[in-house]
């Protein structure tokens, strides 16, 4: 059964479209992924499916009821962790959890039970009657899942529920997802743009750039497109290379061929090792300098680049983002 | 209906332990004004006695002045409290209203109540206070006071919520607050009588709900007033329930675009 049916999903906000026909399915008890740049569209995303902002055009059926039509139904089956805290730091973390599970309509005496259960859960025990303002950005993280758990909802949104978090705390946030998902048999929409945490967590993941889904599927799935293995060439453009190319294409072990920015040409391979000689072959034939090759067994980062020919963020440059940046720095420097 | 109650409650239990948690900003919401009794009313109550001539048949001005800082307490906690509709926005806390299943009706009068509460607390708090400076004032009519009192603190956090929903940041808020509360303030009656102000003055007092609310704590409290006591509670009636509903509809349309 599918949980959250999206269709044609738009958000305008003046000139910018943030999202844009965005259609897909999440089914019962599944990990769905939301994987992308900032400003891809994400959070956007997830406030018009938790009713949060309306739809410019398109519409969504969350549980069974439909976004725009039947708000007040929907609120009812979700649960959301902002990107953003959204606590109250004057108040303690079990007042928190108390006022939130009061307007969810949860017992006092059932409630109390419950808050107990949740701060063992994610681990704050003794931390009840402190003030939010004191706790540190991953507790907070932490309180807000238990939050969000505390009413059981159908369905879990997770809008980059570790962005900003040390490993540790991350590797927690990670643990405590899939408890949720194993023992409540949860359905959980998360958005991110770390690439390993969807790899990690997610059992369907939908690539979005620029607000458009370009890729759907599992993980698997999608590595698939980009083939088992990446062969990164770092050349130097100087003319030749539309010839080398050319021979490149003509040679039977690589299966798809781009040409990304700055000559970085990317090779889908079956078999990296026995390519890579044939490769180098070639260039040293046609005088093409390769100044660096790397080659990789594919991760999402790789769907992505292919898909769109950039790097999923900045902060993770991939590398030859590095080798990019580095040059760039170089040149600024020259002029001054 | 049942419901509604819980979420108004739950609402109103939140605001309550946020102003219990300030303590800085209670023991300042309480001196201020005290502050404008002794110094403003001790200092001033000679050159008002020789002023007023019969228009207040000899009462002080200390008397005069109580109720006037009274209310003006409940008129600044209450429309300042609007500043934490932005503040819940900067911190995120709104979303977490927003998403909740409950009617947004029921949360924000939770919230106006809550806050109406604490302001007129801090009201009776500077009544009993200021009833030790003017001895004379007319205990008796604290209930009507208190009436009053949580009337215009209804009608101000409303207003306060509405500008609060329509604003984004907090110097545009302050902006706001500079612009009105002065002219609020100055024209309800609470410092000097309304019946003395130059016409066009008068015509803005008379359509300022603060003016029913502090002619009411008068009436109450020292006997002369500008209205009857019937109509000043009917005026507050009215306005109150239009600034209640007027936010009750913001905040439905509020969304966090």
């Amino acid at each position: 059964m599918d949980v959250i049916e999206s269709e044609g999903l738009t958000k305008r906000f003046g000139d910018v479209l943030a999202v844009d026909n965005v259609t897909f399915r999440v089914r019962e008890g599944e990990i769905f992924g939301f994987l992308g740049p900032n400003g891809a569209g994400k959070t956007t995303t997830i406030n018009m499916l938790i009713t949060l902002m309306r739809p410019t055009e398109g519409s969504a059926r969350v549980a069974g009821y439909d976004i725009i039509k039947e708000p007040d139904k929907v609120r009812k089956k979700i649960g959301v962790v902002f990107q953003d805290p959204t606590l109250d730091r004057r108040l303690t973390g079990w007042e928190n959890l108390y006022i939130h599970g009061r307007l969810y309509g949860i017992s006092s005496r059932e409630l109390k039970l419950r808050i107990k259960e949740l701060f063992e859960f994610v681990e704050l025990k003794g931390w009840e009657n402190k003030i939010v303002q004191y706790y540190s950005g991953g507790m907070m993280r932490r309180l807000e899942i238990a939050r969000a758990l505390l009413y059981n909802p159908e369905i879990l949104f997770l809008d980059e529920p570790t962005l900003g978090l040390d490993p540790q705390s991350r590797a927690k946030v990670w643990d405590y997802i899939r408890e949720i998902k194993s023992e409540e048999g949860m359905t959980i929409f998360l958005t991110t743009h770390y690439m390993e945490e969807a790899e990690k967590l997610c059992d369907r993941v939908a690539i979005i750039d620029y607000g458009r889904i370009i890729a759907l599927g599992t993980v698997e799935e999608l590595k698939s497109k980009v083939g088992n293995e990446i062969i990164y060439l770092n050349t130097t453009l100087d003319g030749q290379e539309k010839i080398f190319i050319e021979r490149l294409r003509s040679l039977d072990s690589i299966r798809d061929l781009k040409v990304l920015k700055d000559g970085i040409i990317s090779l889908s391979v079956n078999n990296a090792p026995e390519t890579i000689p044939k490769v180098l072959q070639e260039a040293q034939r046609l005088e093409v300098e390769i100044r660096e090759v790397r080659y990789l067994r594919p991760s999402l980062e790789d769907v992505f680049l292919q898909l769109t020919g950039k790097g999923l963020r900045d902060e993770e440059a991939t590398f030859f983002d590095h080798v990019r940046m580095r040059r760039i720095r170089m040149r600024r420097g020259g002029r001054r | 209906m049942k419901r509604f109650i819980r979420t108004v409650h739950i609402m109103w239990y939140r605001q309550i332990k946020r102003f219990l948690r300030a303590k800085s900003r209670v023991i300042g919401s309480i001196v201020q004004p005290i502050f404008w009794l002794i110094f403003f009313g001790l200092g001033f109550s000679g050159t008002f006695r020789t002023m007023s001539g019969g228009m207040n048949r000899n009462i002080d001005y200390l008397p005069f002045l109580v109720p006037g800082v009274v209310m003006m307490s409940v008129f600044f906690g209450s429309f300042m409290s609007g500043i934490s509709v932005i503040w819940d926005r900067e911190f995120g806390f709104l979303k977490e209203v927003l998403v909740a299943p409950v009617s947004r009706d029921a949360t924000i009068l939770g919230r106006a109540l809550g806050d109406s509460t604490t302001s007129v607390i801090r009201g009776i708090l500077i009544l009993s206070l200021a009833s030790a400076l003017a001895p004379s004032i007319n205990l008796a009519g604290i209930p009507v006071v208190l009436v009053s009192m949580i009337l215009v603190a209804l009608s101000f956090t409303s207003f306060g919520i509405i500008i609060g929903s329509k604003m984004r940041s907090m110097e545009g808020f302050q902006l706001i607050n500079t612009f009105l509360s002065m002219p609020i303030l100055f024209l309800s009656g609470a410092f000097y009588p309304v019946q003395t102000m130059p016409t066009w003055m008068r015509a803005i007092a008379m359509i300022n709900p603060l003016t029913y609310g502090v002619d009411a704590a008068r009436i109450a409290l020292t006997g002369t007033g500008v209205n009857s006591l019937i109509a000043d509670i009917i005026m507050l009636l009215v306005t109150s329930s239009i600034f209640v509903s007027i936010s009750a509809w913001v905040f439905r349309r509020t969304t966090i675009e």
